[in-house]
């Protein structure tokens, strides 16, 4: 256990210093040869040569590229991500409020998302090719071919705006002026919790649907796998109710391959969280690397991208490792 | 369909019958018995000839150019017309009973959004397929070789895969774009440079099952090298289960493309682009006095992406062994 707990992270902290090696070379090095340099940035537009030059002693851009490297590895260790070109203050104080506003919306969407694939698909896999089951997949078929980016705005439109001019859904039952959703905005959680909730409500959602449609799926498949094994059958035959068989044995058996499903997905949740934040206004690592994309803002894009790689590698570690703990052979054969 | 009339036909021509040729045979009669998946496929055909003939031709009739704006299109408080809607009068007050129609009627500049999505349609369809045949290319390559000599290569290749899959990588491809610059061909080798691992794996996989089969070693015995086993006798078996991930691969490109487009970085504009449109319709938040704006870029997304999925599902379904026979 110790081993494939070693051997894991190690991988782990590879991928972390290729994602590294990756982001610096994009934006500090190529970076520099298709605009306006670091120091030119940071200097300002009316700096004279004496002053960029200064700049560049001082970011170190003078020295060889594998020094420059190591600079940033060690800046980064010491949770130093560098210097806002536009909002100049440290990359870090823009990223880490980012980063929990991003966080809430995605832990948030993948209990949704896991809310309503779970009783779908396993209903699914319970009774194949019946009329709820082609339901199921009909709309998980559909969920799967909306972008969210498309979902996103359709969502605010129709419970954010709408309602506000006093119609649902196009018909005007509703006085003028309603706020069933707000449209935009966000509260951190540790200053409302009650109203940060009803702000992501519709963010979640909106994240969820895509994602609920691929669990959909998948956890009817898997339920429809082990429902045929014979155990499932002994503790029918014992004379175990439906519902316990699917919750007490079924569920247990397919949690793990869920669990790991759901580690990979955090990485795909992040690319969605681009689209939704922009939409409803929420302040986290996409609308701000976006905002950073417009400005050029390199520091910052390359701090959102750092952090949500980050996420993701870690996400991946954590889940392979509980995978593990959740499924007892694994550990006996050699792991993940 | 074409890749799956190429798949028989590699199968029949490279080794008679290292694989029951009859499943795949079957599994076209299922797939063409299946009415939702000949349902996605007729959509495909549409969409195809939307992409092909369909542009040009509303162009032609409508005299209303993809790029071309119309400033009687637009009301003075610069509220573009509706669906079926006709040009303003000179003076714009009232729509005019002879002026050219707005099928789907115009964007905030005053461009026909029927000749534009229909446009997009092209630029979708382009970029997707391309992005996929080069991701097929570099996925294929780098999946036959790590599957057939194993070792470091394999170890190397499977690095990169996993690194590859950890990134968000629309995020990553956003950046990416802003260093490179945007163009059409900068878009497709962004979305292939993040596309090629799903083929890698799944080629990698059929190539480490099917390289210890009989009729390989035989090939070896009677003086086959590495090349000609890799490209006469493998090749040929991996497309059976690329053919099932093909279709989803296709469908993520255009997505893909379409998010690019959405976020500022894919085709540079004016050219038509179903997600740039929907972002000029969103980012302007004009969508909200005309929904049109962004339903119609955003349904025809939808439908070709439920297409692509309904058909993904039915070749899966048909190729399925286990499946009862039809």
């Amino acid at each position: 256990m110790r081993r494939i707990v070693a051997k894991r992270l190690l991988g782990a902290v590879v991928q972390i210093v290729l994602v590294t090696l990756l982001a610096w070379f994009l934006f500090y090095v190529i970076a520099r040869f298709t605009g306006a340099t670091p120091a030119q940035r940071i200097a300002g537009k009316n700096a004279t040569r004496q002053q960029i030059e200064l700049v560049t002693r001082l970011l170190g851009l003078n020295k060889p590229y594998w020094e420059q490297y190591l600079i940033f590895l060690n800046h980064l260790v010491h949770g130093n991500l560098g210097f806002s070109y536009v909002q100049m203050r440290p990359v870090s104080a823009i990223i880490w409020p980012a980063t929990r506003a991003t966080a809430s919306l995605v832990l948030g969407a993948a209990v949704v998302w896991l809310l309503i694939a779970a009783p779908i698909g396993g209903y699914g896999g319970l009774r194949p090719r019946s009329a709820g089951d082609i339901a199921g997949r009909a709309v998980a078929i559909l969920g799967m071919s909306i972008p969210v980016f498309w979902l996103a705005p359709m969502i605010s439109y129709f419970f954010g705006y709408q309602p506000t001019q006093g119609e649902l859904l196009g018909l005007p039952v509703l006085p003028v002026g309603t706020s069933i959703f707000p449209i935009g905005g966000y509260v951190d959680f540790g200053q409302d919790p009650a109203a940060w909730a009803y702000h992501l409500i519709l963010p979640w959602i909106t994240l969820a649907i895509g994602l609920a449609a691929v669990y959909i799926r998948f956890i009817r498949t898997l339920t429809a796998e082990q429902l045929a094994e014979d155990y499932a059958r002994t503790a029918k035959a014992k004379g175990a109710s439906t519902t316990r068989v699917l919750i007490r044995h079924v569920g247990r058996n397919i949690a793990p391959a869920v669990t790991v499903l759901l580690g990979a997905d955090i990485a795909t949740a992040l690319t969605g969280v681009f689209f939704v934040e922009t939409v409803f206004g929420i302040p986290g690592l996409g609308f701000t690397g976006l905002s950073a994309i417009e400005n050029l803002d390199y520091p910052v894009i390359t701090g959102v991208i750092l952090v949500a790689a980050v996420i993701a590698v870690i996400a991946n570690t954590i889940v392979d490792l509980l995978h593990s703990v959740l499924d007892p052979r694994l550990r006996r054969i050699g792991g993940p | 369909m074409t890749a799956e009339m190429q798949a028989i036909e590699l199968d029949a021509a490279a080794q008679g019958g290292a694989r029951p040729v009859g499943l795949r045979i079957t599994a076209l009669r299922r797939l063409r018995r299946d009415p939702v998946s000949m349902a996605a496929l007729s959509l495909l055909v549409l969409l195809v000839l939307a992409a092909l003939v369909g542009g040009p031709l509303a162009a032609k009739l409508t005299g209303h150019g993809p790029d071309q704006q119309f400033a009687n299109a637009l009301a003075a408080n610069a509220q573009p017309i509706g669906i079926m809607q006709r040009t303003y009068l000179p003076n714009g007050t009232t729509h005019n009973p002879h002026g050219s129609l707005f099928i789907l009627g115009a964007d905030a500049l005053g461009r026909d959004t029927l000749v534009r999505v229909l446009y997009g349609a092209r630029i979708s369809l382009l970029v997707a397929t391309s992005a996929t045949a080069l991701a097929l290319i570099i996925g294929i390559s780098l999946g036959l070789l790590s599957g057939y000599l194993g070792g470091w290569v394999d170890a190397v290749v499977n690095r990169l895969t996993e690194t590859a899959m950890a990134f968000p990588n629309l995020l990553l491809a956003v950046g990416i774009a802003v260093v490179i610059g945007p163009g059409l061909l900068n878009v497709v080798i962004i979305i292939a440079l993040f596309t090629w691992y799903y083929p890698a794996r799944i080629v990698r996989g059929a190539t480490i099952a099917t390289k210890g089969m009989t009729f390989v070693a035989a090939a070896r015995t009677v003086g086959a090298g590495n090349r000609r086993i890799l490209v006469v006798h493998l090749l040929p078996q991996v497309w059976g289960p690329l053919l099932v991930y093909g279709t989803s691969i296709i469908a993520n490109n255009i997505i893909f493309e379409a998010g690019l487009s959405y976020l500022g970085v894919g085709v540079p504009p004016p050219t038509p682009s179903w997600g740039q449109m929907l972002s000029d319709a969103v980012t302007s938040n004009m969508y909200q006095a005309d929904l049109t704006l962004a339903l119609a870029p955003g349904l025809a997304l939808v439908l070709t992406m439920l297409a692509f999925n309904l058909l993904g599902d039915g070749i899966r379904d048909a190729l399925d062994p286990k499946a009862g026979g039809r």
